[in-house]
């Protein structure tokens, strides 16, 4: 089944940082949204800013048009807008460089729980279309319904085991996995140990 | 000596003369409002016989419908006027209209995060059938233009702007001047606008259409396109037409309860 695209993403302006704080607002949402369901569809992985705008998610090839980053040649700056209130939307630190449009989504995802930098300089990211803590909480669903709270695991036998073949979290990918074990140790509902052979994580 | 038509005597029967013809007039005048009165109320009763008559078909059918409202509004009677009366009564056709009027607010409110309160006549057509579902009556683009201009006169920050053959239908409070629907009218064609077809067209300085431009992008109705060939374009949602196929989303349906 082919990936159903919103709205959104055939109209022009969408790829354009908008300058009215109403709208921008509901541009952002969609973004969001889309880069969920898209990072679910296809499973992306962790990606640098670059890589990101060349994928289809914030890339439309038949519109030509492009969420902007630092170099995407296809991005202009915006034009002068007559008001002073407009001014201060699209450049909110006179004398810095705006922020790229792409940028701003991330940094939305990211407030929302949803996005993970994963270097100091913020090349690269994650996108968790499902928060660590609601990964955590299907898992301990999952151990508390099946009476097995007091149990060590370790964590292949969580994500790949025979037992969770049904379950959502099956198929997990380790990191994502230990965040969501992490969230729930900070609950102490579990706690990661370090087995022989890798580590593990043992249910209260 | 008498001369004709001067003296006390000649000025006063002219006066006379004048009462006289004047009484005539009012007589005349008098007897003509009793013939047209009789008249009115013959052609009324004959409306509310043939209405009563054919109710059923004034229900059902669209056209029927325009032809005989146009019917009434030669005499001078409004079948939609306020839910009580003889006509509304006899017919439902008030309640008709109320009820679309409804209709026709609950898809603006659903849609106007999308399109910031202005939709096509088109689109708002194509929804509110959708909404009716395969068992309802029959509505056409006349039937919810008159709902509409019900809703008008009931203040509920309804507008009607004609642009292309059709028109668009403004359903929040923004205030749009002339300015602002000659530019939606401009618009229309591709679904976007910039500032040197305002320009070309309108014959308007660069500030005055920067002006109208920057209002409708603070009003929510248009969205500003940066990367377009050549200079910035600003596009319309509402005139966007690969929108119009979009179903009303669950989220979107909450927003029209008020």
């Amino acid at each position: 089944m082919s990936f159903a695209w919103p709205w959104q993403y055939s109209f022009p302006p969408f790829f354009t940082l908008q300058p009215n704080g109403e709208t921008r607002q509901k541009q952002l949402s969609a973004w969001c949204a889309l880069a969920l369901a898209y990072s679910r569809r296809h499973r992306l992985p962790a990606m640098t800013v670059r890589e990101a705008q060349d994928s289809p998610l914030f890339a439309n090839r038949r519109l030509q048009r492009i969420l902007c980053g630092a170099r995407a040649p296809a991005c202009r700056p915006l034009p002068s807008l007559p008001s002073a209130v407009g001014e201060r939307l699209l450049n909110p630190h006179p004398g810095k460089l705006p922020l790229e449009s792409i940028q701003v989504v991330l940094e939305e995802l990211r407030k929302n729980g949803n996005l993970e930098w994963l270097d100091k300089n913020k090349t690269s990211f994650l996108i968790m279309w499902r928060r660590p803590e609601e990964w955590g909480k299907l898992i301990y669903q999952w151990v508390s319904k099946n009476g097995l709270t007091n149990s060590v695991f370790t964590l292949y036998e969580l994500a790949s085991g025979d037992d969770t073949e049904n379950e959502e979290f099956h198929g997990l990918d380790e990191t994502m996995l230990l965040r969501a074990l992490q969230a729930l140790q900070q609950e102490h509902k579990a706690e990661i140990i370090t087995l022989d052979d890798g580590r593990g994580v043992k249910f209260f | 000596m008498h001369r004709r038509g001067v003296g006390a005597g000649a000025i006063a029967k002219k006066k006379l003369a004048e009462a006289k013809y004047k009484e005539r007039g009012t007589v005349l005048a008098e007897d003509q409002l009793a013939q047209m009165s009789k008249q009115l109320d013959m052609f009324k009763t004959n409306l509310e016989e043939f209405a009563s008559k054919h109710k059923q078909e004034i229900r059902k059918n669209p056209e029927f419908r325009v032809q005989f409202q146009d019917m009434c509004a030669t005499i001078g009677v409004d079948p939609l006027a306020s839910g009580k009366g003889f006509w509304s009564e006899m017919l439902g056709v008030g309640d008709f209209y109320y009820e679309l009027g409804v209709q026709i607010i609950e898809v603006c409110l659903a849609l106007k995060h999308r399109n910031g309160g202005l939709i096509t006549l088109e689109e708002l057509h194509q929804q509110v059938l959708k909404g009716r579902g395969k068992f309802a009556q029959d509505v056409s683009q006349d039937d919810l233009l008159r709902a509409i201009k019900k809703l008008k006169v009931l203040g509920n920050g309804f507008g009607i702007i004609p642009v292309g053959g059709t028109y668009l239908i403004q359903s929040v409070p923004a205030e749009l001047n002339m300015d602002h629907t000659v530019v939606l009218q401009l618009a229309e064609k591709k679904g976007y606008v910039t500032v040197s077809e305002i320009r070309s067209s309108l014959k308007w300085e660069t500030e005055r259409a920067k002006q109208v431009l920057e209002h409708l992008l603070k009003e929510g109705m248009a969205w500003l396109d940066t990367q377009a060939a050549g200079e910035p374009q600003y596009w319309l949602p509402a005139l966007f037409t690969e929108l119009y196929s979009q179903d009303i989303t669950p989220e979107e349906a909450k927003e029209a309860i008020p």
